[in-house]
C-alpha cells in the first residue's frame, strides 16, 4: 500500500502470465528498468527460480482465473502481459484482465490462423498489442536475406530507414579509414553509430579509425545502404534460394515471405505429417521429408551451392552445429536462430555470423511499449532495439511541439556523452543530420546510445 | 562465495548500528549521564569501521542463499559484539561474556538477563538494552533492505535468512517496499502501544522502554520484578500488544488493504488464538483459588500466556509457584511460539499445523494405503518440499536442544532449570522455571554454558540453518581457490 502509492508515479505495476523463455526474458528486461512486477505461472518451481533471480513477486496458479489475478493485484495493474504456451489461454487471460481493470493487455499469439486475424482480435478484444515472436523472427531473417552482406538489419521509421550491422572484412576500403573521411571515399548518406571491437562497444566520433574485423552498425535509407555496399564491393542483391532446416512456425512464416519476394525455398523437415501440412500451406516451396542433420542429405540437396542456409530446428545446439557445418562446406549466407542459450559469450566467440534471438525481439517490443506508456504524455517511443547484447540502445522518438529540443541547431544542444542522433525522419524523408540541422515538432528522431532507460527525447540533454 | 558483498553488507550493518546507538546518547544527554560519551565513542567506531568496509562497492551484486545465510549470521554476531561494548566500557556489566550474553539476548529478543539488579543501570544503558529488542524484532537486515538500494533479486536471500517462518514471501512485488511496509506497521504498532501506556500513567521513559521490549517480543524488564508492580490496565495493554506482535504481519497489511475477510480467515492466526484462549482458560481455573479474585486470576493468566506464547517473557506473577498443570501448559506453549512472519520466536504455529496435518495424513495412509492426499494451509496446497523442511526443522531443533542440554548439565543445576533454560533461549522467550524462573536470572551459569545459550539464542532467532551452515565445511569450500577470469 505505502509502497505502491509512492512508486506509482515513476514505476509501473506489471503482471506477466507464463514464465517460459519469452516470459522470463521479459521479466529480466522489465525488472531491470525498476518496474513492480508480479509473475503468474502454474509451475511453482519456475516461480521459485525467478523470484530468486529477480526482485519480483510470484503467484502460483492459472493466470486466466479471476481469483489468481486478484491475488496478483490486477486492480492496480498498468500493464498485463500473457505469454503462456497456449494462444487461447493468452487471449482468455487478457479478456479476463480487461474486465477487471483498465490495464493495457498484451498477448502472445503464434498460431498462423489467429495471427492472420491479429488486427481484428486486437481491436475487438481491446488489446494493446499482439506479439508473435515467430513472425518477428521470420521478418528479421527475411530482411537479412534481402541484404546478405549485413549481419543484422533492423528497420526504423516504418521501413524508411535501416539500422545495419556489418563486419568489416579484410582488405576492405573501410580498413584504416577515419569516420569523417567516409563521406569522401564511400558515401555521404550513411552514419556509423556504433562499433564493436574486441568485445568493447564504442559510440564513435569523427576521428575514430575503423579497422578490419570491427563490427560496425550504421543507419541509412534502404537505397543508400545498397549504394554503400555496392561501393564497398559487397553483395547487394537478395539471395536467389534458401534452404531451411526444420518446419516449425517460423519456417512457415519465413517461407511465405521469401516466396513472395521471389526467392526459391527448400524446407527439410523430419516429420512426414508436418511435411504434408507444409506442402498444402506453401505449394511453391520444395518440401523434403528427411533428417536435416544428416550430412548426406544436406549434400544431396545441394548445401554446397545454395545461396542461403537457415537452420530453424527447435534445438539451439543443432542449429549451431548446422551453421558451423554450412560455413565449412558452402559459401552460403547462414543465419542462426538461437532460442534459449545461456552461454552467450561462448556463442559470440564461435563467430557464427548472423544470429537472431526471437525471445529478445519480443521483449524489445514490450519494453519499448512499457517505456512509452510510462511517459504521461503517451507514446513517445516509436521503436526500440537493443544492440550488442543490450549494451547499446537504438530508440526512435516522436517529438512533440512542447519539447525543449526543437528548433535549436543540434550543435547547440547540450547532449549527453556516448550518444548520437542517427537520423531525423521528417514527413517520410530521412535526414542524416549535421550540426546545423534542427529538430522540428512532429519529426521522429533516432538516438543511439550506451545509456539505458531513456523514456523521452529530452533525456538526451545533460 | 561472494565475499565482497558480505563485507559490504556487514559494513552497512555496523553503520546502522552506529546510528541506532545515537538514541542512548540522546537519552544520556537528557538525563545528563556521562555514560553517554561511551555510547558516542562506540557509535563513532561502528560508523567509521562500517564506512571503511562498505566504502568499496562489491564487485558483483549476485549472491545465493549460501551467501545470504552467511551474511545474516555474521551480521548478527558482529552486531552483538559491537552492541555489548558500551556495557563493558561503562562498567555496568564488566564481564565481556555477560555483556555479550545480555546483548545477544537483547538482539534475539530473548530477554534472558544475567543482571539481578536492573534498576541500577543508567538510563542510557536501560534504553539501549530495550532498544536492542526493537532492532532485533523485525530484523536489522530487513531494515537494511528497506533503506539501501540494491539491484537484482538475489537479496530476497537475506530476508529469507532473517525472517521467521517456514516460507518467506513478499507482500508487494519489490523487496524494498515489502521491507518498508513491514517496518511501517512495526513502528505504527509500537507508537500505538507507547501512547496507550502513557494513558495508563506510565512515565514516558518507562513507557518507551516497555513499548520497545514488547514490540520486539523481547522481554527485558525495567524493574527488578518485571511487570508485577504495574497496574492491571498496563498489564492488559501489554498483554494484548504482546499477542498482536505475535501475529503474522501480513495480516495487518491485508487489514490495511481492507481485505478483512482474508485477514480473519488466516488459518495460522485462528489456531494461534484458539491455543491462547484454551491456555488462558486452563490456567485461570487452576490459579483462581490462590489469587483471590477471578479478575486477578484472569489478568495473570492472560498476561503470562501472551508473554510466553509470543516469546516476550515479561512476568506479572511468579508462575514458577503455580500448580503443575499451569506450568506444563506454559512450557508447552513456549514450544509452539508465535505465528510465522511476526516478531515472535518459537517453532511457529504454522509448523505445528503442518506437522499435525502430516500426522493425520500418515494415519489416513494406513487406512487407505494407496491414497494420495495433499496438505492444505489457508486453502492452498503445501508442497512436499515444505512439509519435508518442517519435519527436518523440528528434528534439527530437537537435536540442538538435546546437545545443548547435555552441555549445560555440567553446571549441576536441576533438570527443570536446564530443560527450561534451553527452551527459553532457543525460542527467544526469556524466563524459564526453577532457577531460571521469572524472579531469577541466568547469571549463575558458567561461561561455557552461557556461550552454549548464546548459540541457541542466535540459532533460534535465525531459524537454525543460517547459523548452522556457518559451521559446515561445504560453505567454505573453494574459498581459497583462485577464480577463473
Amino acid at each position: 500500500m505505502f509502497g505502491d502509492n509512492s512508486s506509482k508515479k515513476e514505476k509501473m505495476n506489471i503482471i506477466i502470465v507464463g514464465c517460459g523463455r519469452v516470459g522470463s526474458t521479459i521479466v529480466e528486461q522489465l525488472s531491470k528498468e525498476g518496474n513492480n512486477i508480479t509473475i503468474i505461472d502454474k509451475d511453482s518451481e519456475v516461480i521459485e527460480t525467478l523470484t530468486n533471480l529477480y526482485d519480483v513477486m510470484g503467484v502460483v496458479g492459472n493466470g486466466a482465473t479471476y481469483s489468481v489475478q486478484m491475488e496478483a493485484g490486477i486492480e492496480n495493474t498498468d500493464l498485463f502481459i500473457a505469454v503462456t504456451e497456449s494462444d487461447e489461454l493468452n487471449l482468455l487471460c487478457c479478456t479476463v484482465a480487461k474486465r477487471v481493470s483498465n490495464c493495457s493487455a498484451i498477448a502472445r499469439v503464434r498460431t498462423p490462423e489467429y495471427s492472420k486475424e491479429a488486427a481484428y482480435l486486437k481491436e475487438k478484444l481491446g488489446l494493446a498489442m499482439i506479439i508473435n515472436p515467430d513472425l518477428e523472427a521470420s521478418r528479421e531473417i527475411a530482411r537479412i536475406l534481402a541484404l546478405p552482406s549485413a549481419l543484422e538489419v533492423n528497420s526504423f521509421a516504418h521501413g524508411q530507414a535501416e539500422l545495419i550491422k556489418y563486419k568489416v572484412p579484410s582488405e576492405s576500403m573501410l580498413d584504416n579509414l577515419a569516420i569523417m573521411n567516409i563521406g569522401k571515399v564511400v558515401s555521404q548518406q550513411v552514419l556509423i553509430c556504433a562499433i564493436e571491437r574486441d568485445g568493447e562497444v564504442y559510440i564513435p566520433s569523427g576521428n575514430f579509425i575503423i579497422k578490419e574485423g570491427d563490427i560496425i552498425t550504421f543507419v541509412a535509407t534502404r537505397k543508400q545502404a545498397r549504394k554503400f555496399f555496392l561501393s564497398l564491393g559487397s553483395k547487394v542483391k537478395h539471395v536467389r534460394d534458401c534452404m531451411i532446416i526444420g518446419g516449425g512456425k517460423t519456417t512457415h512464416y519465413l517461407a511465405d515471405q521469401l516466396l513472395h519476394a521471389g526467392i526459391n525455398v527448400k524446407i527439410i523437415e523430419k516429420k512426414k505429417k508436418r511435411c504434408q501440412e507444409l506442402s498444402t500451406l506453401l505449394p511453391k516451396a520444395i518440401i523434403i521429408n528427411g533428417d536435416g542433420t544428416d550430412e548426406e542429405l544436406l549434400r544431396e540437396e545441394g548445401i554446397e551451392t545454395i545461396e542461403s542456409f537457415v537452420p530453424l530446428t527447435g534445438i539451439d545446439e543443432e542449429n549451431i552445429m548446422l551453421t558451423l557445418y554450412a560455413r565449412q562446406v558452402s559459401p552460403a549466407k547462414v543465419i542462426t536462430k538461437i532460442n534459449h542459450i545461456n552461454f552467450k559469450n561462448v556463442v559470440n566467440n564461435l563467430d557464427l555470423g548472423s544470429v537472431i534471438y526471437p525471445r529478445y525481439l519480443t521483449s524489445e517490443a514490450i519494453v519499448a511499449y512499457a517505456r512509452a506508456k510510462k511517459d504521461s504524455l503517451g507514446s513517445n517511443i516509436e521503436t526500440l532495439y537493443h544492440l550488442f547484447d543490450s549494451r547499446v540502445e537504438a530508440i526512435e522518438f516522436l517529438v512533440r511541439p512542447d519539447s525543449r529540443v526543437i528548433n535549436v541547431p543540434l550543435m547547440e544542444l547540450a547532449l549527453k556523452k556516448n550518444l548520437l542522433i542517427a537520423f531525423i525522419n521528417r514527413n517520410g524523408s530521412i535526414i542524416i543530420p549535421s550540426g546545423q540541422d534542427c529538430i522540428h515538432p512532429g519529426d521522429t528522431v533516432m538516438i543511439v546510445t550506451t545509456h539505458t532507460g531513456f523514456n523521452d527525447i529530452e533525456d538526451i540533454l545533460e | 562465495m561472494n565475499f565482497s558483498i558480505i563485507r559490504y553488507i556487514l559494513g552497512w550493518i555496523l553503520k546502522i548500528e552506529g546510528a541506532f546507538m545515537l538514541l542512548p546518547c540522546l537519552t544520556a544527554l537528557i538525563y545528563k549521564e556521562k555514560q553517554g560519551f561511551i555510547y558516542l565513542a562506540v557509535a563513532a567506531v561502528c560508523v567509521l569501521l562500517g564506512q571503511l568496509m562498505s566504502f568499496r562497492k562489491p564487485q558483483s551484486n549476485v549472491f545465493y542463499l549460501k551467501e545470504g545465510c552467511v551474511a545474516t549470521s555474521l551480521s548478527w554476531i558482529f552486531m552483538s559484539i559491537f552492541g555489548c561494548l558500551p556495557f563493558v566500557f561503562t562498567g555496568e556489566i564488566p564481564s565481556f561474556t555477560d555483556a555479550l550474553f545480555e546483548t545477544i539476548s537483547g538482539f534475539t529478543t530473548t530477554g534472558a538477563s544475567i543482571l539481578s539488579e536492573v534498576e541500577y543501570l543508567s538510563h542510557c544503558s536501560t534504553l539501549w538494552r530495550c532498544f536492542t529488542h526493537w532492532i532485533g524484532g523485525m530484523g536489522v537486515l530487513v531494515f537494511l533492505l528497506a533503506i539501501i538500494p540494491m539491484s537484482g533479486g538475489s537479496h530476497i536471500n537475506l530476508m529469507r535468512a532473517e525472517s521467521p517462518g517456514p516460507s518467506v514471501g513478499k507482500i508487494v512485488p519489490k523487496i524494498k517496499y515489502t521491507a518498508r511496509i513491514l517496518y511501517l506497521i512495526y513502528i505504527a504498532l509500537t507508537l500505538l502501544q507507547f501512547v496507550l501506556l502513557l494513558f495508563g500513567k506510565m512515565p514516558v521513559f518507562e513507557a518507551l522502554n516497555t513499548a520497545f521490549a514488547t514490540a520486539g517480543t523481547g522481554g527485558f524488564g525495567i524493574k527488578n520484578d518485571s511487570f508485577t508492580s504495574f497496574s492491571p490496565y498496563l498489564q492488559w495493554v501489554t498483554a494484548i500488544f504482546m499477542l498482536l506482535f505475535g501475529i503474522n504481519f501480513n495480516v495487518y497489511y491485508l487489514i490495511l488493504l481492507g481485505k478483512f475477510k482474508k485477514a480473519l480467515f488466516n488459518e495460522e492466526v485462528r489456531w494461534f488464538f484458539i491455543m491462547v484462549i484454551a491456555a488462558i482458560g486452563i490456567i485461570t481455573i487452576n490459579i483462581y483459588e490462590t489469587s483471590g479474585s477471578f479478575f486477578k486470576a484472569l489478568t495473570d493468566a492472560t498476561f503470562q500466556v501472551s508473554s510466553l506464547v509470543s516469546s516476550t517473557g515479561f512476568a506479572s506473577a511468579n508462575f514458577d509457584a503455580w500448580p503443575a498443570i499451569c506450568r506444563t501448559v506454559l512450557v508447552l506453549i513456549m514450544f509452539v511460539g508465535a505465528c510465522a512472519g511476526s516478531t515472535g520466536g518459537g517453532l511457529k504455529v504454522s509448523r505445528f499445523i503442518i506437522a499435525a496435518k502430516s500426522v493425520l495424513k500418515e494415519c489416513y495412509s494406513y487406512i487407505h494405503p494407496k491414497s494420495i492426499r495433499k496438505i492444505h494451509l489457508d486453502g492452498k496446497e503445501v508442497g512436499d518440499e515444505t512439509v519435508r523442511s518442517v519435519a527436518v526443522y523440528v528434528l534439527t531443533f530437537l537435536l540442538i536442544y538435546a546437545l545443548s542440554m547435555i552441555a549445560i548439565s555440567f553446571d549441576g543445576q536441576s533438570f527443570t532449570t536446564n530443560f527450561t533454560a534451553i527452551i527459553a533461549c532457543i525460542n527467544n522467550i526469556g524466563p524459564g522455571l526453577d532457577a531460571v524462573g521469572p524472579t531469577c536470572n541466568f547469571g549463575f551459569f558458567s561461561n561455557f554454558s552461557k556461550y552454549v545459550l548464546m548459540f541457541d539464542m542466535i540459532a533460534g532467532r535465525l531459524e537454525l540453518f543460517p547459523l548452522l551452515i556457518l559451521f559446515h565445511p561445504g560453505t567454505w569450500e573453494g574459498v581459497f581457490r583462485k577464480k577463473v577470469k
